[in-house]
């Protein structure tokens, strides 16, 4: 009978536009996987663990457990309201529109200021710096990874090669997406075999002989970053510590793994079952994914470099890079994993070939940064919470130039304070995710509340019949990803132990905050004052239209 | 001795499209006047539904319904109308069927066509019974355009409501400053649709439109088909057996030439569009202001436009989601 039913659903649906076939699963989850970076965001802040002790592959797969719970939030949100603006939609609509525009606007769009100079710094970590070192320009090499100018530079670059994305359209960034994904598995797999089949010895004389020829390192480097590191008090275990401070190592490992669901609103049409399935899987299977290749990465650098070793290159570098100390250690460079595991083939071009296929995590992913930030500007702008010409776009290349300028503008400002340091601004990037957690925390609320604010809306669709114990699965993966993010918002606020650097002790943290919150209430609340004197109902936009 | 200024009169109008059967959409229409305080009401095409859902009869009062890609066993009247209320809303037909009935329709698909014609008219008088009743009360007046997804059956009960004004190749007098020209029909599309055309026919439908507007530059084109390369016309990029590419996100323009080139010919003050249902967007083409509010039927939210016209230019406007 079922199969009958079946065929009989395909047979009573007509020809008529838009009826397309079911969205490819695999194209969806590269946009995830690549949204979970574990080259570009992974590998970045792992580095910056070095003093914590918790143990980083534990941390790693309790969070991913959490964090599948947004899967199953998101996944969720996206099949009862597709396609609409994704956070902010969501939340005006459940939450009112006050809280959705500020939640929405420092999430997609302030808060990226702030992300472009972290790009920025990976750009030169992963890319300027190796590139050049293996292509013999020491100087440029160690100027860029070492000097304010240099990382400022990589910043530009970053809003250069992002405009360019975005002047080339969903379209084009899909294709250079898709590219990337391949180049920089194979990339992965080169220097995981490198990994696999070289030994500690092999790796200690490779350190030597490249790191002095490419970098001008003196002394035995190994041994010097050794002692540097543990000057630097770097003593993250990998596998094995205590519970407690394991939980206390997530809320630095969400920097990286806590994006599974950037790019999910921007997928096709949810019609039914299959493409809310469909949607979890994809940001699920890359998710999961990523954490398995995180810990087969993280054990064979153990196998290789030694954790030890691994860990207090880490502690030596930041040490330095923070300005903790003014004598850089005996490798002048950020520890790239994928560059040490290629100092192990003695050939240049190779080397050259396994850092260029690498940085195709970078080059991948980085359109991320401003092309959802658009959509959000021009969201604003069609609810005339924004002035009609950031939504204008040229005619001839189609580029959102002015929505593309408020990105750059300020991302250039926020850049030169974080390359010089000014006002401790380097210690904000944790504040990067805080933003953006709370505005997921926000979106997790209306989830929670779905079912029971918008009940029309909720049974009429394919998750109605998904429940747990008889309450909707939408609002018990709600409670436990809600409560995750309250427990992280906690540690990073009041940061009792002090390891995040960016608590309410945080004097510019707490101003860089409070700025784009202020800002983002001021532009709410006067655009709204000043279309309900220009005779937009602003107040009825959002609001269901009552049927008599 | 001081000027005093003289307030110009202004018509606001609310414009949705795209319902495609949906009834608490098309209910949300014909009370959006009062909610938004408009003056007029303009509904763009394709009003009618895609799919018939079949609800059939197992023993008794047990049904089961495959709805959302998802089985349902509806058992008792109450459930089974609450069923059906919910396939109506979305946008789809309920059809209370047995199965023998399904394995017949299955030996004779043609069969399908003409209960699906039926099904959509009887939608249609309900919907239009509905807005002759509550636009009476309003005195609001309310046109449609009926779009390139919807047969021509339907032209005949549109004419014959009170109150709904088939607008479809008409100029229509919104105001003593503005007229608006509507047409439902598109270009080309892979799915075969009732009313497209050529991109030579689109224009010289709209021409034959436009020749008979006193006033081209303060009116109103209502056309289905946004204008190619507006961002108003970016629907997802499909493979040749129909598969979005890159998992819908990339998009490619799809609107048509003509209305393009209209718009940039006669400089009306305002274009109302619709067809790409997730492009919803406002743009300028000069000095015309062109809008697609956009479509979410299936999730029984009206998107839509509230614009005030006042005689020389639009005063403002704002896109809604109700």
């Amino acid at each position: 009978m079922m199969e009958r039913n079946a065929s009989a659903a395909t047979l009573f649906v007509r020809q008529a536009t838009g009826l397309v076939r079911a969205w490819s699963m695999f194209d969806a989850f590269i946009y995830a996987f690549f949204s979970v970076n574990l080259v570009t965001l992974g590998l970045y802040i792992i580095s910056q663990m070095y003093f914590l002790e918790g143990a980083l592959i534990p941390a790693i797969l309790i969070s991913t457990a959490f964090i599948l719970f947004e899967c199953i939030v998101y996944a969720g949100l996206i099949a009862v309201m597709p396609r609409a603006g994704g956070d902010y939609v969501w939340q005006t609509r459940i939450l009112g529109p006050g809280i959705g525009f500020v939640l929405a606007v420092t999430g997609w769009w302030f808060i990226l200021w702030l992300w472009v100079p972290l790009y920025g710094d990976m750009l030169r970590q992963m890319f300027f710096t190796p590139v050049l070192g293996i292509l013999g320009a020491r100087g440029l090499a160690l100027w860029f990874i070492q000097t304010p100018a240099g990382l400022f530079i990589s910043s530009v670059i970053v809003c250069l090669v992002v405009s360019i994305y975005v002047g080339l359209g969903m379209r084009r960034y899909a294709q250079i997406q898709r590219i990337s994904f391949f180049i920089s598995l194979v990339g992965l797999m080169v220097v995981l075999l490198l990994l696999l089949v070289n030994s500690v010895d092999t790796f200690r004389q490779s350190l030597e002989r490249e790191a002095t020829a490419m970098f001008g390192a003196t002394g035995p480097v190994y041994e010097g970053m050794l002692k540097a590191g543990e000057e630097a008090g770097a003593i993250q275990p990998l596998t094995t510590s205590p519970l407690w401070p394991i939980f206390l190592a997530i809320p630095y490992v969400v920097f990286f793994n806590l994006w599974p669901n950037w790019g999910a609103t921007l997928y096709g049409e949810v019609r039914g079952a299959s493409d809310f399935k469909r949607n979890f899987y994809s940001m699920a299977g890359a998710l999961v994914i990523t954490a398995i290749l995180a810990v087969i990465f993280m054990l064979l650098i153990a196998k290789t470099f030694t954790w030890d070793f691994f860990v207090k290159a880490n502690g030596a570098w930041w040490n330095y890079a923070w300005g903790y100390t003014d004598t850089p250690p005996p490798l002048p460079i950020w520890p790239y994993p994928a560059l040490l595991a290629a100092f192990m083939v003695p050939n240049r071009l190779v080397q050259l070939l396994i850092v260029l296929a690498m940085s195709a995590w970078w080059f991948g992913w980085s359109g991320t940064v401003f092309l959802s930030s658009t959509r959000v500007i021009f969201a604003a702008a069609f609810d005339r919470l924004l002035p009609e010409r950031v939504a204008d776009v040229d005619p001839r290349t189609h580029t959102p130039y002015v929505a593309l300028l408020l990105m750059v503008i300020p991302s250039l400002l926020i850049s030169a304070l974080f390359a010089w340091d000014v006002g401790g601004f380097q210690t904000l990037t944790l504040d990067a995710t805080l933003v953006i957690a709370v505005t997921y925390l926000g979106s997790t609320i209306a989830a929670i509340l779905l079912p029971y604010r918008k009940p029309e809306l909720y049974h009429a669709s394919p998750i109605a019949k998904y429940t747990v114990a008889g309450v909707p699965l939408i609002t018990v993966a709600g409670v436990i990803f809600g409560a995750f993010l309250v427990f992280l918002l906690y540690l990073w606020l009041f940061d009792p132990y002090q390891l995040y650097g960016i608590g309410l002790a945080n004097t510019s943290s707490v101003i860089l905050m409070g700025f784009l919150y202020a800002l983002a209430l001021l532009i709410y609340l006067g655009f709204r004052a000043y279309r309900m004197r220009q005779g937009i109902p602003i107040d009825k936009i959002h609001a269901e239209i009552p049927v008599e | 001795m001081f000027w005093k200024r003289q307030k110009k009169p202004t018509l606001t109008l609310f414009f949705a499209t795209d319902v495609h059967g949906s009834t608490i959409c098309w209910k949300k229409f014909i009370n959006a006047a009062k909610f938004y305080n408009a003056d007029v009401l303009i509904l763009g095409g394709d009003m009618t539904g895609k799919a018939l859902v079949p609800i059939v009869r197992q023993n008794g009062d047990r049904y089961r319904v495959t709805f959302l890609e998802q089985e349902f066993t509806v058992e008792g009247q109450e459930a089974l109308e609450e069923m059906k209320q919910k396939i109506t809303n979305r946008g789809y037909y309920p059809y209370v069927t047995t199965p023998d009935e399904i394995q017949t329709f299955q030996e004779n698909p043609e069969m399908v066509n003409a209960l699906f014609k039926q099904e959509v008219m009887k939608r249609l008088e309900e919907w239009l019974a509905y807005a002759d009743k509550k636009l009476a009360q309003m005195g609001i007046p309310c046109y449609v355009a009926p779009g390139n997804d919807d047969f021509f059956e339907i032209d005949e009960l549109i004419r014959a409501s009170r109150h709904v004004c088939l607008a479809d190749g008409e100029v229509v007098e919104l105001s003593a400053y503005h007229e608006m020209v509507s047409s439902g029909w598109s270009n080309r599309t892979p799915w075969r649709t009732f009313r497209e055309a050529d991109e030579e026919e689109l224009r010289r439908r709209y021409e034959d439109m436009i020749r008979r507007m006193k006033r081209p530059e303060t009116g109103v084109f209502n056309f289905h088909v946004p204008p190619y390369r507006s961002t108003l016309d970016e629907a997802p990029e499909l493979t040749e057996d129909l598969q979005p590419r890159y998992a819908g996100r990339a998009l490619v323009p799809v609107g048509s030439t003509a209305t393009r080139e209209v718009i940039e010919t006669y400089q009306p003050l305002l274009g109302l569009f619709g067809h790409i249902h997730e492009a919803r967007g406002v743009i300028r083409i000069g000095r015309t202001l062109c809008i697609n509010p956009g479509s979410a039927y299936e999730q029984g939210r009206l998107l839509g436009a509230l614009v005030t016209l006042a005689p020389d230019r639009v005063k403002h406007y704002v896109l809604t989601m109700g």
